[in-house]
């Protein structure tokens, strides 16, 4: 069975920022793994490996003794909301670690516009790193043509910088997400992880004296105490309804469990037709005909809606951890303050969920220099790296203890959403079964009725037959390939 | 014909025709080639399926939904641009206004600026709370019809339909200008004589001899609606509200580059090369209709 990362949607918004990237893959994860990946990211997990002594020099030598006999590397970055200083750095240090080695770095916001050629040609870069999500679908295409490079060695083998193997410096339960095809084998080197979930202003519910909504009816209920106040309830990015994943699948997980998510993932019949799914749809209904979505929500796109938020207009919005950093220079209400949240729930008590992701780097199968790439790889996990790359980055690295690394980089709202995972909030990542090439766009035609559903045009039934009628097609393609 | 009139022709056309060859006739080949294919676009894996490609459209009803729009703005955009074009010329020609140089000037303008430009100054105006459109709705207090205009299935195509007539309509204007004043003034001036309205001096007069320029036009026309709309469409909406405004390009860019179905992407374009050629021979066809001449 071929598991592969997300089919496309609203990438062209995501992808600006270039924190989106890949939802982590998800199921058959054992609740361990979930569990640890929480722990590992709010940076309680024991022996923070931080004594590890400095010795760039030491692995400097040992490689630079003729134990590459290619010494060009190329590697192609994808320039978003990361930036890419921290791989002007990275690569000045590498080719000084590394004596004689010629590291070639392209960065670009369309890195992959640019790779594709390359690829086509035969010709690819030795190391990519690009959000699964970019725009031009290289990197999904990379994986659904199994062009990329399988990479389990690489974290077998003992790190850089520690006596352990890398696999042990990943973020727990990360590479379990990392292994596309079902074969075992990892694919994909995680870089960074990202959190998903509700926002709103700590500053005006402070003021205001209101309670953060712990279950769906308190949140509803706020929507008339916002009509009074002139604002909206709800807003979320117009014209990349996929962003209401960040609610719609852990408000599933919450009242359904997580066997409802395997199920849906799997493009059961009757997994969306199914009460509770229905239950959370109907939030999106009320909100619509209630009128509490935002005015002229549907025709905005993610940085205006996120900019109307912070003018005030709506109490909430959804959006990924990047949220401040991708907003630092947009005008906002006086007092402004991020406040993360998870989804509420129905009842008071249910367990509550909240999305993460990842963002990789590959391998093609066609490098001319898989073992300098994978040595590269294998330097972004240094601690020395880590701390540069969030210092340089502001993200939050892929390894144990990767937020508290990155604590005094970040801002505060980043530092909070993962937070979270420590108060009892359960990580959920969520991925859709791998399919060969077919015409659906599945994460489409389950977000794309939002804006029918907000324009009044479609049921919250009409939705739910849409989607099976989908999830029928993909499994058409599914048993035609044999799978 | 003799031989060296017969080489100097050869000589004269073979760079076009080779151009022609490598850049659109390969392409064109290449095209039909992949739709019988099941391929990514980045791998060398190509598996050939036949007419699968084909099957999946028929039953694929966002591109019957994308091809409605696309028809929908064929009908459109031309009859009110040349509508408006004929209107203008008429108006800035019979009509001895002083401010026509201005006119001229100003309804050509929208024309020397990048389709791209037009497209995110329309998203601007059309923007639902800072919008000029729903600005204006709101001062002379008619709240009630204030839409999200690019985020409703009702506007959105009516609303991509506004900035393709005011590109457009200043570059036909022009063109229909420069028929009319070729147009000998005597025969105004005898209708006037007779008594003829304003209205009968146009559809008699005026109409029938520009007719020939109108025909040209109008063919042109179809194709550049065809063609660009796709700037339009990807700018402004991006096919949005859940495929309110896709058009057979977008969504065949969709397939081919975001969804990684290369051989599906040109499935489509083959059936929008069978609308462009289509689109040529109804050109044939008018073109043919004899030339109306006093």
């Amino acid at each position: 069975m071929v598991r592969k990362a997300r089919l496309p949607y609203d990438v062209e918004e995501r992808h600006k920022e270039g924190k989106v990237g890949v939802t982590m893959k998800h199921p058959l994860v054992k609740w361990s793994s979930r569990l640890g990946l929480t722990v590992l990211a709010v940076g309680l997990a024991a022996g923070c490996g931080s004594k590890a002594p400095e010795q760039n020099g030491s692995t400097g030598a040992a490689a630079g003794d003729g134990k590459f006999t290619n010494k060009q590397l190329k590697v192609a970055v994808f320039e978003g909301g990361y930036g890419k200083a921290y791989w002007e750095e990275v690569v000045k240090k590498f080719e000084a670690d590394y004596p004689g080695v010629k590291v070639e770095m392209t960065s670009n916001p369309k890195i992959m516009d640019v790779v594709k050629p390359q690829l086509v040609a035969g010709n690819p870069p030795d190391v990519i790193y690009a959000p699964e999500s970019e725009p031009s679908g290289t990197v999904r295409s990379l994986i659904s043509d199994k062009a990329i490079m399988d990479l389990t060695d690489v974290f077998e083998s003992k790190a850089l910088d520690k006596d352990v193997p890398l696999k042990d410096v990943i973020t727990d339960g990360l590479l379990e997400y990392t292994k596309p095809y079902g074969d075992g084998k990892i694919y994909y080197a995680p870089l960074y992880v990202t959190t998903q979930g509700m926002w709103y202003n700590k500053t005006l519910f402070e003021q205001k004296g209101w309670k953060v909504p712990e279950t769906w009816d308190e949140f509803l209920a706020l929507g008339e105490t916002a009509k009074k106040e002139g604002r909206s309830l709800y807003a979320y990015q117009g014209t990349s309804p996929g962003y209401n994943e960040s609610i719609l699948w852990p408000a599933i997980a919450s009242v359904s469990g997580m066997e409802q998510i395997d199920k849906i993932t799997n493009y059961e019949e009757g997994s969306f037709k199914n009460e509770n799914v229905r239950k959370v749809l109907n939030i999106f209904e009320q909100i619509s005909q209630k009128g509490y979505l935002m005015p002229g929500t549907v025709a905005l796109n993610h940085t205006q809606a996120q900019t109307e938020f912070l003018k005030g207009k709506a109490l909430f919005i959804t959006n990924g951890n990047w949220f401040e950093g991708e907003m630092k220079d947009a005008p906002r209400e006086e007092g402004f303050q991020y406040g993360f949240m998870a989804p509420p729930v129905f009842a008071k008590g249910e367990q509550k969920y909240t999305m993460t992701g990842f963002e990789s780097m590959y391998i093609p199968k066609k490098s001319k220099n898989p073992d300098l790439a994978k040595e590269f790889i294998k330097y972004m996990y240094k601690e020395d790296n880590v701390k540069l790359n969030s210092e340089k980055s502001t993200g939050i690295v892929a390894v144990k203890n990767g937020a508290e690394y990155a604590k005094e980089f970040v801002p505060k709202s980043v530092y909070d959403s993962v937070k979270i995972f420590d108060q009892g909030v359960k990580p959920l990542n969520f991925q859709w079964k791998v399919t060969p090439k077919t015409e659906v766009k599945i994460q489409e035609e389950v977000f794309q009725p939002i804006s029918s559903v907000m324009n009044k045009n479609m049921t919250v039934d009409q939705w739910v037959e849409r989607v099976e009628k989908a999830f029928g097609k993909l499994r058409d393609v599914l048993a035609k390939s044999g799978q | 014909m003799k031989s060296g009139e017969r080489s100097f022709i050869w000589v004269c056309t073979l760079p076009a025709l080779l151009l022609a060859a490598v850049f659109v006739f390969y392409p064109f080949a290449q095209a039909l080639l992949m739709s019988f294919y099941s391929w990514s676009g980045i791998s060398d894996e190509k598996v050939f399926i036949g007419l699968d490609n084909f099957r999946t459209m028929l039953g694929d009803e966002i591109v019957w939904k994308a091809l409605k729009n696309n028809l929908f703005l064929l009908l459109t955009v031309p009859v009110l641009t040349m509508g408006l074009a004929v209107l203008f010329s008429v108006l800035l020609t019979r009509k001895k206004l002083k401010e026509r140089n201005f006119y001229r000037t100003v309804f050509f303008f929208p024309n020397v600026l990048a389709l791209v430009v037009i497209s995110i100054l329309w998203s601007f105006i059309y923007h639902p709370t800072f919008g000029i459109v729903n600005s204006l709705l709101n001062a002379v207090g008619l709240e009630q019809w204030t839409h999200a205009w690019l985020g409703e299935q009702g506007t959105v195509m009516w609303a991509l339909v506004f900035p393709m007539v005011w590109q457009a309509v200043g570059y036909y204007m022009i063109i229909y200008i420069a028929a009319i004043e070729g147009i000998p003034t005597d025969l105004y001036e005898v209708a006037h004589l007779e008594g003829a309205s304003e209205w009968q001096q146009f559809r008699l007069i005026t109409l029938p001899l520009i007719w020939t320029v109108m025909r040209v036009t109008l063919i042109l026309f179809l194709i550049n609606v065809f063609n660009q709309s796709f700037t339009y469409v990807n700018v402004m909406t991006a096919g949005g509200p859940d495929n309110g405004s896709q058009i057979l390009m977008t969504y065949m860019y969709g397939q081919g580059f975001a969804n990684g179905n290369f051989g599906y992407a040109m499935a489509i374009g083959v059936l929008m090369l069978g609308i462009t050629i289509a689109l040529s021979l109804l050109s044939e066809l008018l073109t043919k209709r004899e030339t109306i001449q006093y």
